[in-house]
């Protein structure tokens, strides 16, 4: 397949490298179930899905209320997006339905190219809570629409830890009255990626959150696109982005709130944070309001710097040596955006995920390496 | 114990210290005195190791070794522990994660296994109670939220729990009200007034040399020290200030 990739020439995509996706695509996916999945324990025999380059893995999976098959996703004329087929994964939650508890899901890929499509659909207050691992090496792309019906409510949670290749997320969702949809994501593993959201806030009352950690080291690049749109009165919306860049690594994160008129008492929030461990690394933000209604409240704020050196002395002099201080602090910095993920084991796995980041980096002081 | 010879030092290029001396032996408490931009806090940064500050001439040696070779967490496992005048504040991070953090890092520098989970518990409630400072407190982030006399008491609290051999004390009784004096005053006695022990107070009262006593008082006046004396000097500058002793 030929692939037709937007340049950095394109607003959208000013900060992204796609650059490496023909050579990722072309390779051949290995095709083997890993002997060990990242599978979190204590849900007992709930929904769990496993897919391995993009296809189900029957008899590791328990699909529960989710179907594979032809899935209703927008928007097909994303760049990426695009490229997903016809048959994906579907959950779709009757107002009638029992919670199912925790779905859990894992993509594997293991080289290659492969492209899925997902379909979440939330009937007047239903609720779900998904996780989802990316694991392996390959181009993971996927497209997943998200449609929450009136009080109905979503955890998505989804931890990128794949060791290298290409993870890229469109998501696109539409939040009904007073329905709630919370995403957290983290970045920890070594895989590039590209995230973009287009969140929107369809009925009165609606409230959407979007928390990411990204971190990235060596000449890895993070780049986040994510808009949130009030449509309707008295939504809220919350995002929280902390990016944390050593070596030559790139984050960018472009978020963006738009206030339609009619979304009076919108009360929007946005943080974006970046630290940079090293000199050479590279944070890019941008915070982007738009609004046409006249009684709004809509607070942004930005920071990129390095991490605050009379912290780091206060901490080495009480005896913290340079590189846990640093840890440390970076670690309380990320904290911020993972501490509102409701369940306990998936939050505690979320900072296990961090930890292990930190304990392979180099959270060296660049004075020490000679960086410039 | 700490023994300081014609100490020299800039920050941002301009000489600050300009040739301290001062030796302190085990037991002793030292006042440090002096007008606004004397020194004393560039003492007390120089000594602790911060980065910015540099030595250009002199020594500074802890129990004979060159302390100003040591980087500062280094020092602290030394038995060095510096109160700071503007207790920093570290979101995100909490006290009793910062102080384990902490003291296991010293005792590994010292070939000491790490404290329990439980016996680390044990130690900050003790040390907190006496400071008056609750157990809530100490799961806060680090001085995230606190008073200006919290803080300083929270500085006591870990001095506490470090247990240091010498303590470098700056402004410690800033910005406290005559409760709070008394408090933490009664906390460097408790923690520091030891035979193997010695402070070095940094201050421009006389009220928190009235709770501890010192046994040497020394006026720092255009980075050098200018006086030394007795716990009557200070009641000295007190009466007459610090224009007629310095000059």
């Amino acid at each position: 397949m030929l692939l037709d990739l937007p340049s950095a020439r394109n607003e959208g995509w000013r900060w992204s490298n796609l650059s490496a996706l023909p050579d990722i695509a072309a390779r051949a996916p290995v095709g083997t179930v890993p002997a060990e999945l990242p599978w979190l324990d204590g849900y007992g025999d709930g929904p769990r899905l496993l897919f391995v380059d993009g296809k189900l893995v029957a008899e590791q999976s328990n699909p529960g209320a989710i179907d594979i098959g032809p899935v209703e996703a927008e928007p097909r004329d994303h760049a990426l997006a695009r490229l997903v087929g016809p048959e994906g994964w579907r959950l779709r939650m009757g107002r009638d339905h029992a919670p199912q508890g925790l779905v859990q899901i894992i993509h594997v890929s293991t080289g290659g190219a492969d492209h899925l499509p997902a379909e979440v659909v939330l009937d007047v207050d239903a609720q779900a809570e998904i996780l989802e691992t990316y694991i392996g090496n390959g181009w993971t792309n996927r497209l997943s629409s998200f449609r929450l019906a009136k009080g109905a409510r979503l955890m998505l949670s989804r931890r990128l830890l794949g060791d290298g290749g290409f993870v890229s997320l469109t998501d696109r969702a539409e939040v009904g009255e007073g329905a709630s949809f919370v995403s957290a994501t983290l970045a920890a593993g070594g895989a590039d990626t590209r995230l973009d959201g287009d969140i929107r806030l369809t009925g009165k009352a609606a409230y959407a959150e979007a928390a990411a950690a990204l971190l990235a080291r060596g000449s890895q690049r993070h780049d986040a696109n994510l808009a949130i749109r009030h449509w309707q009165p008295n939504g809220s919306s919350r995002q929280v982005w902390r990016s944390v860049a050593d070596d030559m690594a790139t984050c960018s994160v472009a978020a963006r709130v738009d206030v339609a008129r009619d979304a009076q008492k919108t009360d929007g929030e946005q943080s974006l944070k970046g630290i940079m461990l090293s000199r050479t690394a590279t944070i890019n933000a941008k915070p982007e309001l738009e609004i046409f209604a006249d009684d709004v409240k809509c607070a942004h704020g930005a920071t990129v710097g390095e991490l605050d050196k009379a912290a780091l002395f206060y901490l080495e002099s009480r005896g913290v040596p340079p590189e846990e201080a640093r840890g440390l602090l970076t670690r309380a910095f990320v904290a911020d955006a993972l501490e509102r993920i409701g369940d306990e084991e998936v939050r505690k796995a979320f900072y296990a995920d961090v930890e292990s980041w930190f304990t392979t980096s180099s959270l060296v002081p660049s004075e020490v390496e000679g960086r410039p | 114990m700490l023994k300081i010879e014609n100490l020299h030092a800039t920050v941002d290029g301009k000489e600050i210290l300009k040739g301290i001396s001062l030796a302190i032996a085990p037991g002793e408490i030292h006042a440090i005195m002096g007008p606004n931009g004397s020194g004393k806090s560039t003492l007390s940064y120089v000594l602790a190791g911060r980065p910015g500050y540099e030595v250009t001439a002199g020594s500074a040696t802890f129990d004979g070794k060159d302390l100003l070779a040591l980087e500062p967490h280094e020092r602290a496992a030394a038995g060095i522990f510096l109160g700071f005048q503007y207790p920093v504040e570290i979101p995100g991070v909490s006290n009793v994660q910062f102080l384990r953090t902490a003291l296991n890092a010293q005792r590994r520098a010292r070939g000491q296994l790490d404290l329990s989970a439980g016996d680390f518990l044990r130690l900050s409630r003790e040390q907190a109670d006496k400071l008056g400072l609750s157990m809530d407190m100490m799961k806060r982030h680090v001085n995230v939220g606190f008073s200006g006399g919290e803080k300083k008491r929270n500085e006591m609290v870990q001095m506490g729990i470090i247990d240091p051999r010498l303590a470098i004390l700056d402004e410690t009784d800033s910005g406290l009200d005559i409760d709070a004096l008394r408090v933490v005053g009664d906390g460097i006695n408790r923690i520091m007034r030891k035979p193997d022990k010695a402070v070095l107070l940094i201050t421009h009262y006389q009220r928190l040399l009235d709770i501890v006593r010192p046994d040497f008082v020394h006026v720092l006046a255009g980075g050098r020290i200018v006086r030394s004396g007795g716990p009557e000097l200070a009641h000295e500058l007190e009466r007459e200030g610090y224009a007629e002793i310095a000059a």
